[in-house]
């Protein structure tokens, strides 16, 4: 084995000061990945990535909260398969003009739906509640086990133009398949938009009854392959 | 097509992305070392250093960056809803109308499956006799056919695009000429057609043009000598057929007639399983077919041994007309004996099959031993013929337009200048006809070489109608509109007559139904048209060209031309599922090979692949070998449809045309000589071994179980659930027809990869039929064995992921979560049963919009990067899910029918809740006969085989 002596021939490599750059340089580091981890997450988390609440520009400024609250329409009058199948549907453009051929019938705004009719030509909405390609959805269950349509797309009937209500994305779906209880809701009332007042024992109470009545089993709801196929 | 390219490989993604295969290819390109040079000088010196190690250094940090695109926001999409919504119409809600799909003149009784206005998958009608549900592989593709992005999309005048109103005057020109010469000089040739609707257009033409003519032709029931009954005159009713002896025929193999016969033995072995009579299948045939594989008991005999072998049949039974006594050898003796047992215990149940391209003779005395014995009426009968016109053949149109008496050609649905027997010279004399007209799915050969090429409606978006393999008569309804500039054939033969109607009011008029009578018709898919008579011309044997197969040549070689299984006599060339599916008895697929006997491969030195020419009556044809087990020695095969040189980017240049030896006469010569050089060719027979097992497995009779296994100890709980969906596969009836491979194709969305990926093992089947042999590869034993994915309980692909991608549901199945999937395959490495497929490449993103508007909306298309395997068709199981919950109920026995199941004609899987004692699956489960596949991996799959019967006799 070699003693120290050959080495003091030698020039110092580092400086003196490179371990303090070493210890900034790994604090940094580590700083910064926790940095971009947090961020990434905060970023995915986030609802410029969620859409959450962010309004889309449409063809036709339609606005639900007139629709809803102001006249009365129920949703299924337009969303019509949301009972029999997976889709909730959007109205075809003979539906809307089954009033406005009689109503605003000169109004500016309306103007796509009336060319859609004259030239067969469908609108082209952009999609609000979009969920992955590979998230394969069923409107109709849910529907008929009592999850009403504000526990999704939130106060519908008070959005002068639509917006997503909560983010669509694995964890809210899950919220719900693992838990049900307090989301479930008499069918006849599953299109009700106004908070049904009940306490939140109330709503378990009832959540508990249907879920025996239907054998729905929280435990079978959040398998991976409820949604993906 | 560049040198060195495969053909059918994908076209590069129309993002104009090419791939490599690994970055060291890439790297060492000289074109990319050229690049680099002229743009960095600096790195382009150091290059060629790059080491394993810094590449994989870059390809972490890509990797790991990769993961930043999950950050993404999803895209914006667009929702269009209908200006008026059709009647009923249910978006997500697949909608089913009563069609049918004809070929070689038979037609296919179907229910065709459609989301939102488009076909999305075809299925057997379950109502109709000639189906029971079940399907072909053909038919199967038939509706990707519908979404060829090869079609001929508009007509064309010599090569050039032009439109129906240019075409349209010109026939009006044709049609003065034509009332003012009775139609002297005109000529209509199609395929071989049954559909009433079109023979009374003919008839109609006919009539009003006495002096034309009218030939129908098909390169397998006029020339292949298929061994098909494909211009059917006796009609087998394999269902009631306790015994049958086959001589070289094969009603169990593909074609049309598949379905029908494959259904009807399904019944009968199905009846002989549960103790009810016997199902006995004697088979004498030179080469292996899936008829001879199921059979108890299989004679390996040259196709000119039939006749003495049906003679001494005759004389074994004391029937007349076996004349004087043939000299046999002792195995044929054994056999005669053996069929002669069977068939006099069997008497009124048994069945003697002569294939069709045999002599006349043979055929009579087949039928008068059947007479004899009291099976004529009961397992076969005279098929009646419909009246209508009567075609004349394509050998009287050669010798008409070499006398120069053919001015006008209507060719529709047929290509004679790619299957026309040589003999005709038929490329030569249809160059000198005046007026070509050809009408037909894509500019195929005859098309370019035609004046006018037409573009012809798909079957699946047209109205037509057809004879069932049951003589049955059905209705073709249109389950889409069609999207091109087209017309159907009805259409094009009522403009010919200048009085051009729509299609549907064409076939509605042939059947003259009032309203209700037709909904109802339309609803159920057939007409209840009565029966024709039976005529006494029709009783006696069809007068027709008798190919026999050549034999007591010089050289001893005995040469079979047949379609072949999967895309038929060419005219699915252009479907890559037919093209991709691996051949019954070879596995080969993308092309096709010269079939020889191991002893024959042998004796010239010959291994597989080896170029050979193959010389008959002065033609020859090159093609790679191929060695067959059970072949006659020296019997020589090979398989129609290949070698197209147009018609679709497809089709085009897979394998080599066997056209040049069609119609040869019996006395020629076959040569085979040995060229230089070899041919790949692409065969799955290898590719997802398993280790060593007793794969399939054989019990003596019906009544015999599996020796008990022992149950093997497991550290695993069970797994208790309800439902636990399980499959059974019944290898005694399954007859390796590949039609669940194509429909699991269909329903799943599988891409085909074309040639060089299946080359490298990566075809995506989710379901594959494994063969095996056993014993001397003379004469072995042959077996099918379809293999999905198992769903082990205790799944080993589960325990290897590193991601929860492949994870277990409460109700049994192994799922696979394609979007946690991350690609480390290394749940295929652990599993036994070899499965699970990778997705090497986009197979799927540079699609055509056709062909993305065909794929199943219920079903993820997978990405790059991501394992897939069966499913047991989860959105099948979904539905009925969603269906019973509804209704709260339980989902009940045969309400999840699995895409495999639903095609099978033998009933050969079944799937269904195996917590249940009472289910169809359970039953078959405990029935004796079931074992696990690879037990001693003690995986407990759910999906289990039951053992083959090697006997057919009823139990004494």
């Amino acid at each position: 084995m070699q003693t120290g002596q050959g080495r003091s021939e030698l020039a110092q490599v580092f400086p003196p000061a490179a371990d303090t750059f070493l210890r900034f340089a790994v604090v940094g580091i580590a700083l910064l990945l926790l940095g971009l981890a947090l961020g990434g997450w905060e970023f995915a988390e986030s609802t410029y990535v969620t859409q959450e609440g962010w309004v889309e520009a449409q063809p036709v400024p339609f606005s639900h909260r007139h629709h809803v609250s102001d006249d009365g329409m129920d949703c299924r009058y337009c969303h019509t398969s949301v009972e029999e199948g997976p889709h909730a549907g959007l109205p075809p453009t003979h539906t809307c003009m089954t009033c406005h051929s009689q109503i605003w019938t000169g109004a500016d705004p309306l103007a796509p739906v009336r060319q859609s009719q004259q030239t067969g030509e469908p609108i082209r909405w952009r999609r609000v509640a979009q969920l992955p390609d590979y998230v394969y959805f069923d409107h109709s269950i849910h529907i008929d086990r009592g999850v009403g349509c504000v526990e999704c797309h939130g106060r519908v009937d008070q959005m002068p133009l639509t917006w997503r209500a909560k983010p669509f994305q694995m964890e809210f779906c899950l919220d719900c398949h693992r838990d049900p209880e307090a989301r479930l809701r008499p069918p006849q009332l599953v299109t009700r938009m106004e908070p049904l007042g009940w306490s939140e024992a109330q709503a378990r109470a009832f959540g508990r009854r249907v879920m025996a009545e239907h054998a729905i089993d929280p435990g079978l709801l959040d398998n991976c392959g409820i949604c993906h196929r | 097509m560049s040198d060195g390219e495969q053909p059918g490989d994908r076209a590069p993604p129309a993002t104009g992305r090419q791939f490599w295969r690994s970055l060291d290819e890439l790297i060492d390109e000289p074109a990319f070392q050229a690049r680099l040079a002229r743009r960095f000088p600096a790195i382009a010196r150091h290059a060629g250093d790059w080491r394993r190690r810094d590449i994989l250094k870059c390809l972490g940090g890509a990797v790991a960056l990769a993961g930043l695109d999950g950050c993404e926001r999803a895209p914006d999409e667009e929702a269009l809803p209908f200006v008026e919504a059709p009647e009923g119409h249910v978006p997500g809600i697949a909608r089913s109308y009563a069609t049918a799909f004809e070929y070689e003149g038979i037609a296919q009784p179907l229910i065709g499956k459609t989301r939102e206005g488009r076909p999305i998958k075809l299925e057997g009608n379950p109502q109709h006799p000639a189906s029971r549900g079940a399907t072909d592989a053909i038919t199967q593709a038939a509706l990707l056919g519908l979404y060829d992005p090869d079609r001929s999309a508009a007509p064309r005048r010599l090569g050039a695009p032009a439109d129906w109103a240019l075409f349209d005057t010109e026939l009006a020109a044709l049609r003065e000429r034509l009332d003012s010469t009775q139609g002297s000089g005109f000529r209509l040739l199609t395929g071989s057609t049954r559909s009433p609707t079109l023979l009374r257009q003919i008839g109609a033409l006919l009539e009003r043009w006495p002096r034309a003519r009218w030939h129908a032709w098909s390169p397998v029931a006029d020339g292949a000598g298929s061994g098909l009954p494909a211009r059917q005159t006796r009609r087998l009713h394999l269902g009631e057929a306790h015994a049958t002896v086959a001589f070289d025929a094969d009603p169990l193999g593909p074609g049309p007639l598949q379905t029908w016969h494959a259904t009807g033995w399904g019944q009968r072995r199905r009846a002989y399983q549960a103790g009810d009579g016997a199902a006995q299948l004697l088979v004498a045939e030179p080469t292996p077919t899936l008829t001879g594989i199921i059979a108890g008991e299989r004679l390996i005999a040259r196709a000119d041994r039939m006749e003495p072998l049906l003679r001494a049949l005759a004389r074994a039974l004391g029937v007349s007309g076996g004349g004087s006594a043939p000299r046999l050898s002792p195995a044929e003796q054994a056999f005669v004996a053996q069929a002669a047992k069977a068939l006099d215990e069997q008497r009124g149940h048994g069945l003697v099959l002569v294939a069709e391209h045999h002599a006349p003779e043979l055929q009579a005395l087949a039928r008068q031993i059947d007479a004899a014995l009291g099976n004529l009426g009961r397992t076969s009968e005279l098929a009646a013929q419909r009246g209508g016109p009567t075609a004349a053949s394509l050998a009287e149109l050669a010798r008409d337009m070499a006398a120069r008496q053919v001015e006008t050609l209507f060719v529709l649905e047929a290509n004679p200048l790619y299957a026309a027997p040589p003999a005709l010279q038929f490329n030569r004399l249809f160059a000198r006809v005046k007026q070509r007209i050809h009408a037909g799915l894509h500019v195929d050969e005859t098309g370019a070489a035609s004046h006018w090429h037409l573009p012809l409606a798909h079957a699946l978006e047209s109205w037509s109608d057809g004879e069932a393999a049951d003589g049955s008569i059905l209705l073709a309804q249109p389950l889409v509109r069609p999207w091109m500039n087209v017309r159907s054939r009805h259409e094009l033969l009522s403009g010919l007559l200048g009085d051009p109607t729509p299609d549907r009011a064409l076939v509605r008029a042939t059947w003259a139904l009032d309203g209700p009578q037709w909904a109802a018709a339309l609803v159920q898919g057939w007409v209840d048209a009565p029966p024709p008579a039976q005529s006494a011309a029709s009783a006696s044997p069809e007068e027709r060209p008798v190919l026999r197969t050549s034999s007591a040549s010089a050289t001893g070689l005995s040469l079979l031309v047949r379609p072949d299984p999967s895309i038929w006599d060419g005219s699915f060339a252009s479907n890559p599922w037919l093209q991709e599916t691996p051949k019954p008895l070879t596995k080969i697929t993308w092309g096709n090979a010269v079939h020889i006997s191991p002893a024959l491969a042998e004796e010239r030195g010959l291994a597989n692949g080896d170029l050979v020419r193959l010389e008959a009556g002065g033609h020859s044809v090159t093609g790679p070998v191929w060695i067959v087990p059970g072949q006659e020695r020296d019997t020589v095969l090979v398989h129609l449809g290949h070698g197209r040189s147009a018609g679709s980017r497809v089709a085009e240049g897979v394998g080599f045309s066997a056209t040049p030896l069609l119609g040869l006469s019996p006395d020629a010569d076959v040569r085979l000589t040995r060229m230089e050089g070899r041919d790949e060719v692409v065969t799955t027979q290898a590719h997802f071994r398993m280790e060593p097992d007793e794969f399939v497995r054989f019990v003596e009779t019906a009544a015999d179980p599996l020796p008990p296994e022992e149950p093997r100890p497991s550290f695993y709980p069970p797994q208790e659930s309800k439902p636990a969906w399980g499959m059974a596969i019944d290898l005694d009836l399954c007859i390796g027809c590949n039609a669940c491979v194509v429909a699991c194709v269909a329903e799943n969305n599988v891409p085909m990869v074309g040639k060089k990926q299946v080359a490298k093992g990566r075809e995506m089947h989710w379901l594959r039929v494994d063969r095996y042999h056993s014993g001397s590869p003379d004469d072995p034993e042959h077996a099918f064995q379809p293999v999905p994915c198992m769903h082990c309980e205790n799944a080993p692909c589960e325990m290897g992921c590193p991601v929860n991608a492949a994870v277990h549901s409460p109700d049994g199945l192994n799922l696979q979560v394609y979007n946690r999937c991350i690609g480390t395959r290394t749940c295929s490495a652990y599993c036994p049963y070899k499965v699970r497929r990778f997705n090497w490449f986009d197979y799927t993103g540079g699609d055509p919009p056709e062909l993305k508007a065909q794929r199943n909306p219920d079903v993820t298309v997978r990405q790059r990067g991501v394992m897939e395997k069966c499913t047991y068709c989860i959105q099948r199981i979904s539905d009925a899910r969603i269906a019973a919950k509804k209704e709260d109920r339980p989902i009940a026995d045969g309400e999840v029918v699995t895409a495999c199941q639903a095609a099978c004609p033998t009933q050969a899987i079944v799937f269904g809740d195996v917590s249940e004692a009472d289910t169809q699956v359970s039953r078959k489960k405990a029935t004796g006969r079931d074992y696990d596949l690879l037990a001693e991996a003690n995986t407990r799959p759910r999906t289990t085989y039951q053992a083959r019967i090697r006997k057919g006799e009823r139990p004494a």
